[in-house]
Formats: structure tokens, C-alpha cells, sequence
């Protein structure tokens, strides 16, 4: 099979056995592979309702085609699992260089079973698997635990994805980091890593991707890598100033959530800005693996060290919505981040919660005893809580079930700023229309990466449309950008290719890669079908449609009180029927059994 | 007078982030700035996302989009990100 390994390996931590099986080429076609098929064999081998942190849940650590090909920004991999933070389908998505790594050792997918009875690692040198004893690394944080790591295995040239602190202890919003700082960052995949008392992965492979029509793929790839580079965006502004470039761009919109998406306007937006990040920390530039862009930022403060990022999410998670403007702060929590494992986003999104619920008198000073007020601005508290958060230590056990359980466990779960209990990112809908659809229809809950319609609605690519316009044309796009983004998860390549290249630029590297002969057209469908199989996951995991596919309370009946959106509310209940429509579903949401068998799905609802 | 503000490669092309200009409209405005930094023309030819008060000129009247004293134009080069 070219552009795939064409094996799985399987590794089973309860009975400890490993083994390598074939990889279909019906499957591959029909999903892709990474995220698409991740979650069609997820959906075969467990039951959607099983408790996420049984051992009879599965981690599925997937590639795609392009994965470790020159293909530009072929160095991606996918998390598939179920979501002990939302109960839903969770695919997380990571760069650097683990994934491509994976292939190398010879393997498409690795899929963990079982939990084992101590802490262990996988250990991967091509056909050499073993599962090895990890219980002096428990405990430890991720940086400490790689540099073990490659030391023990010995080749300084092997790759590790691993929990730190708080994946051990099932925090709902753990990660799992892979090259220190690169992060399949969201819907607690760590914390079932820990569930399973798996600390780490360590691979090194010494293979080759095999390609259909190497010297169509190299000259494709060639062409790809010139568009991307000529790009304003992919070759000017992401290298220079990396994602962070968007604080100033987002808050003079006014859709930058300040104080728990009270405001969509943060004064101090310019001080945590990609301009004032390149100024004052920005060491140099560090691509992951293939790619031509290079927005990873290498930062330094003498508090930490030599670090990563932090990236626009991270900046906005742990400062506007928690209303700190000091960049400093900022840097040193999310590095702080990175070492104990956890997303920034939720971290950043429970804070402000609790912060919004402190400051209403919900929650009361004696509950948090000596620690500190949870007030917006307060950096100290930034610091404190997520050490708290990742060892579940006093009031941070509460934090680490993120922020709708403990809004919810107050009676007031309307101050989780969150879709299907995971935290929302950094963009207001009442900014954007079509974004707050994709929010609330995102099969892995509150998340920016299922449909960015930031992108057309504010950035103005690849067509300008209007933010406040909920007509058909809107949920069009909608549905466009979710199925495209399907494709380009599913394939191993980085979204933000998608600035510059459109649906044809995908299809010709795919074709050359894989030497199926699938129109764009084609590959579209099989996104769709990607986006269809997890709503099918979602659905038999228990998802209820008319009461999962919403937005918080705020963004319907709290107009927007300042800036360019002052006025304005999601209006959700206009858009979302067209978005049904145009999915072939019914008028309450589920997939229809005429869309089901136009996509070859309906054996599997 | 408008308050322009200016963002990301802009700022190394304009040397600061905030100037004042006198315009009726936005196309006037970009002209003036053209005329003072001729390399900004070539930077937003690429594109641009042009906000007056936050809204963005492609949903108002374009470079027709009538200025006043005391507005705020924000001008950046093509940004993306997430």
C-alpha cells in the first residue's frame, strides 16, 4: 500500500500481548486514515458507551498517508480515543516529529489496549516492541520524563509521546506531549493514557514512506511548498510573528472573550500580542517535521528557561479570559502547562470559569482555605492552580473536572463557556455567526480546529463573508470547511496549509501519494464520511442533538455589551435547520438512513 | 483627524504602531499612506483586512466607507493563525 505502513500495531497492556496486523485497503480508501479511520476502528472495537477511563477503552495513536512524507507539514498525527471530558468521540491532533516517526518504525497505527498493572512505556525500534516498567518515571514531569526516556533507550534519535503529572492523575483535560513541548492537546487523551498506566511511547523507526508515483509526488509536493511559501499568511505573518499574530487582529473585531466571554474586548490585548511575543521573548522559529511555514516559536524568560510557545490559544486561555494581561505570566503558565500535561485551553477556560464564580459569590473564599482569590487578573493565580489542577490537590481536584462539572456541582452550569462540556477556544461567536455552528455542532465539543470559520468570516479567506449573515450560503461553508478539515486531519498534514492550498492542492498530493485516482470531489465525500462515522460514535455514546448541539446560554441571550458586536447575540436557532439540511440529516440532527447509505455508513447505525 | 492603527509586518514598514491622518473615506486615506509608505502598498496588495470601529470595510462600503473624526481604522497586512 503506498503512502501507508499498511500495519497496525497492537499492544495490550493487560495481557501484555503485541502484535502487528494488516492494514486494510477498502478501510484506507474509504477513511483516509489518522482521524477518519482511527474512529471507524474505535467505533468497531469498543462500545461507545463504555466508562473512558475502563480498560476496555481503546487510545488509538494514528497517521495518515502523508504522515512522514515530504508532503508540506507532513509530520501530523491524531489521538482517537472516547473523552472522559466530554463522553464523545476525541481526536487530538499533534505535530513535531513523533508522528512521522511512528511510520518509520513501520506502523500506520498503534492501538493500546487494556491497562496494565504498573506504570509502563511502549518501547518501538522498528519490529522491536516491548513494554517495559515506568514506575521510576511516575510521577514525573515531561521534560524530565523524555530526557529519561531517550537516555534509557539510548538513540538520541527516537521520538517520545508521554503524561506528565496530571495525565497520572486522570485529570479531564490532560494531554499527551510529544517532543517536550507538542501537544495532542484536547478532550482529556492523556488522561486516558493514565487511565491505562501508560506513561509513555517511545519509537524510533528506520523505514521509508513508499510512494505511488515518487516523481509525481515530488514534483506536486514542490509546487505546494512554492504556494505555501508565496502565501502571505503561511510565508509572512505565521513564520514572523507565529498564531499569536491573531490577539490584535481577533480583539479589534471584538471577538476576543475577555473575563470568561463576559466581553469579547481585552484593553490589554496589544501587551499579549504576536508583535509584543516576537519583542520580548521570541527566541527563534521551530518548525515540526516537513514543515515550509515555521510557526512553533522557541521562547525564553529567565523564570523557565528555554521554552515553546505559547501559541494564540494558550496566550488567550491563560490570560484575556482569565483577564491577565502580563505576557510574562503567560509564558511561564504555559510552560508550566506543557511539564505537567495539560491542555491550555480547559486549563485556562476552568480557571476563568471559577474566577467568574468566585467573583459572583458562588464559590467562597473558605473553600479554597490559604490559596489565592480567584479573581480575574490575578497571575498568581495562574501559577498556583494549574500545579493544583495537575496533582488534584486541594481545591484544584475540583478544577481538574473541568469547568462545566464544576459550574454544574455549584448549580450554575451557564458559567461554562463550553459545547459538550469541553471549554470553548478563543474567538466569541457573537462575532461569527457561522463559527458559533461549528462550535456547536463540533463532534469533539467546544473546539476551533472542526470548521474554522474564522478564517472566511474575519480573516477573509479563502472569500470574505459577512460575520452576522446566517443564510444557507453560510452553513454551507460550514460544512464545507468540517469536511475539508476531515480530509486534511485525516491525511497527516497541519490545517494551516489550508491558508494557502484549497481542496484540488489535497487531492493531487493524495492521489500521487496513494495512487487511488479519487476526484476532489471524492476525497470530500470520504471527509464527509469521516464527520458522519463520529456523529454515528457521538450518537450511540448517548449524544441527545437537541440538547447537545448548542452554545452556552451567553452567546443566545446575552447581547455582546461593548465594541464592533455590541448588541449582539448567536442566533443559532436560524442557522442551525440549514446546516441539518445541507448534512442530509433530519430536523432534529440525526443523520438520515439515505445520507447514511450514500456514504457506505449505514451498517454502522 | 482618524486614529490608524497598524499591525504585524505594517509596524516594521510604518516604524510605529499608531499615527493620525486626515481622510473622508478609506480609499483616501489608503492613498495618503501609499504616498508616505510606498512599501505598505505592495504589503496590503497581497490583501488586507481593513476595520473601521471594528467592522470590516468589505461588509460597509468598501474603500468608499465614509471616515470622521475620531474613528479608529485598523489596518493588517493578511493574518491567519488558531
Amino acid at each position: 500500500m503506498f503512502g501507508y505502513m499498511g500495519k497496525i500495531l497492537r499492544v495490550n497492556l493487560t495481557t501484555g500481548e503485541i502484535k502487528v496486523e494488516e492494514l486494510k485497503e477498502e478501510d484506507a480508501k474509504e477513511f483516509i486514515g489518522g482521524r477518519g479511520l482511527a474512529t471507524k476502528l474505535l467505533l468497531e472495537e469498543i462500545d461507545p458507551k463504555v466508562d473512558p477511563f475502563s480498560p476496555e477503552n481503546k487510545l488509538i495513536f494514528a497517521t495518515g498517508p502523508l504522515t512522514g512524507t515530504t508532503a508540506p507539514t507532513g509530520g501530523r498525527y491524531m489521538v482517537v480515543t472516547k473523552s472522559p471530558l466530554t463522553g464523545f468521540i476525541a481526536s487530538s491532533n499533534s505535530g513535531g516529529f513523533f508522528g512521522p516517526e511512528l511510520k518509520f518504525a513501520g506502523y500506520d497505527f498503534l492501538i493500546v489496549e487494556g491497562k496494565a498493572d504498573h506504570p509502563v512505556y511502549i518501547s518501538i525500534k522498528d519490529e522491536d516492541v516491548e513494554i517495559k516498567d515506568a514506575s521510576h518515571l511516575w510521577g514525573k514531569r515531561v521534560g524530565e520524563t523524555t530526557d529519561k526516556l531517550l537516555e534509557e533507550f539510548g538513540d538520541k534519535k527516537a521520538r517520545v509521546a508521554c503524561i506528565g503529572p496530571a495525565g497520572e492523575k486522570l485529570v479531564r483535560f490532560a494531554n499527551i506531549m510529544n517532543d517536550k513541548h507538542r501537544a495532542a492537546g484536547r478532550s482529556g487523551v492523556g488522561a486516558v493514557m493514565g487511565s491505562k498506566n501508560l506513561k509513555a511511547v517511545v519509537v524510533r523507526g528506520t523505514k521509508q514512506v513508499e510512494l505511488a508515483d515518487k516523481e509525481k509526488f515530488m514534483s506536486v509536493v514542490k509546487e505546494k511548498i512554492k504556494k505555501i511559501k508565496e502565501n502571505p499568511i503561511t510565508g509572512g505573518g505565521l513564520p514572523q510573528y507565529g498564531t499569536a499574530v491573531l490577539v490584535n487582529i481577533i480583539n479589534e473585531n471584538g471577538l476576543y472573550p475577555t473575563y470568561n466571554f463576559q466581553t469579547g474586548v481585552f484593553k490589554y490585548a496589544y501587551e499579549q500580542s504576536g508583535e509584543a511575543l516576537a519583542a520580548k521573548y521570541l527566541v527563534r522559529n521551530h518548525p515540526c517535521f516537513a514543515c515550509p511555514i515555521g510557526c512553533g516559536r522557541v521562547s525564553y524568560h529567565p523564570a523557565v528557561g528555554i521554552t515553546e510557545g505559547p501559541e494564540y490559544e494558550s496566550i488567550w486561555a491563560l490570560g484575556a479570559t482569565c483577564g491577565i494581561n502580563d505576557l510574562a505570566s503567560i509564558v511561564i503558565a504555559n510552560h508550566l502547562c506543557d511539564e505537567f500535561g495539560l491542555d491550555t485551553i480547559s486549563t485556562g477556560g476552568t480557571l476563568a470559569a471559577a474566577m467568574e464564580l468566585y467573583e459572583k459569590g458562588i464559590i467562597k473564599q473558605e473553600e479554597l482555605g490559604d490559596a489565592p482569590p480567584l479573581r480575574f487578573g490575578n497571575s498568581e493565580v495562574l501559577h498556583y492552580y494549574i500545579e493544583k489542577i495537575a496533582l488534584r490537590e486541594g481545591f484544584g481536584d475540583k478544577l481538574a473536572e473541568g469547568s462545566y462539572r464544576l459550574a454544574e456541582s455549584y448549580g450554575h452550569p451557564e458559567y461554562s463557556m463550553s459545547v459538550k462540556k469541553q471549554e470553548l477556544p478563543a474567538y466569541d461567536p457573537r462575532g461569527a455567526e457561522g463559527h458559533g455552528v461549528t462550535y456547536a455542532t463540533s463532534n469533539r465539543g467546544g473546539c476551533h480546529v472542526r470548521g474554522y470559520m474564522i478564517s472566511p468570516e474575519i480573516l477573509g479567506v479563502p472569500v470574505k463573508l459577512d460575520p452576522h449573515d446566517v443564510s444557507e450560503e453560510k452553513a454551507k461553508w460550514v460544512k464545507i470547511f468540517q469536511d475539508l478539515t476531515a480530509v486534511i486531519d485525516s491525511s497527516g498534514l497541519c490545517l494551516f496549509t489550508s491558508f494557502a492550498l484549497g481542496a484540488d492542492d489535497y487531492a493531487e498530493m493524495l492521489n500521487a501519494a496513494t495512487g487511488f485516482d479519487y476526484t476532489t470531489d471524492e476525497w470530500l465525500k470520504a471527509g464527509e464520511r469521516v464527520w458522519n462515522i463520529e456523529r454515528i460514535f457521538n450518537l450511540k455514546a448517548g449524544l441527545v442533538p437537541e440538547k447537545d448541539d448548542t452554545l452556552p446560554k451567553r452567546f443566545l441571550e446575552e447581547p455582546m455589551p461593548e465594541g464592533p458586536n455590541k448588541g449582539h447575540v448567536v442566533k443559532l436557532h436560524e442557522i442551525l435547520p440549514k446546516y441539518y439540511k445541507l448534512r442530509g440529516w433530519d430536523e432534529k440532527g440525526y443523520p438520515t438512513e439515505e445520507k447514511l447509505k450514500e456514504l457506505g455508513l449505514d451498517k454502522y447505525y | 483627524m482618524v486614529k490608524v492603527r497598524v499591525f504585524a509586518t505594517l509596524r516594521g514598514i510604518v516604524g510605529k504602531s499608531e499615527l493620525e491622518v486626515q481622510a473622508d473615506t478609506v480609499g483616501e486615506l489608503l492613498e495618503k499612506l501609499y504616498n508616505e509608505y510606498p512599501k505598505m502598498k505592495k504589503e496590503l496588495e497581497k490583501g488586507a483586512v481593513i476595520l473601521v470601529n471594528g467592522k470590516n470595510i468589505e461588509h460597509l462600503e468598501k474603500l468608499n466607507t465614509k471616515l470622521k473624526d475620531g474613528d479608529v481604522v485598523s489596518i493588517f497586512p493578511p493574518v491567519g493563525g488558531g
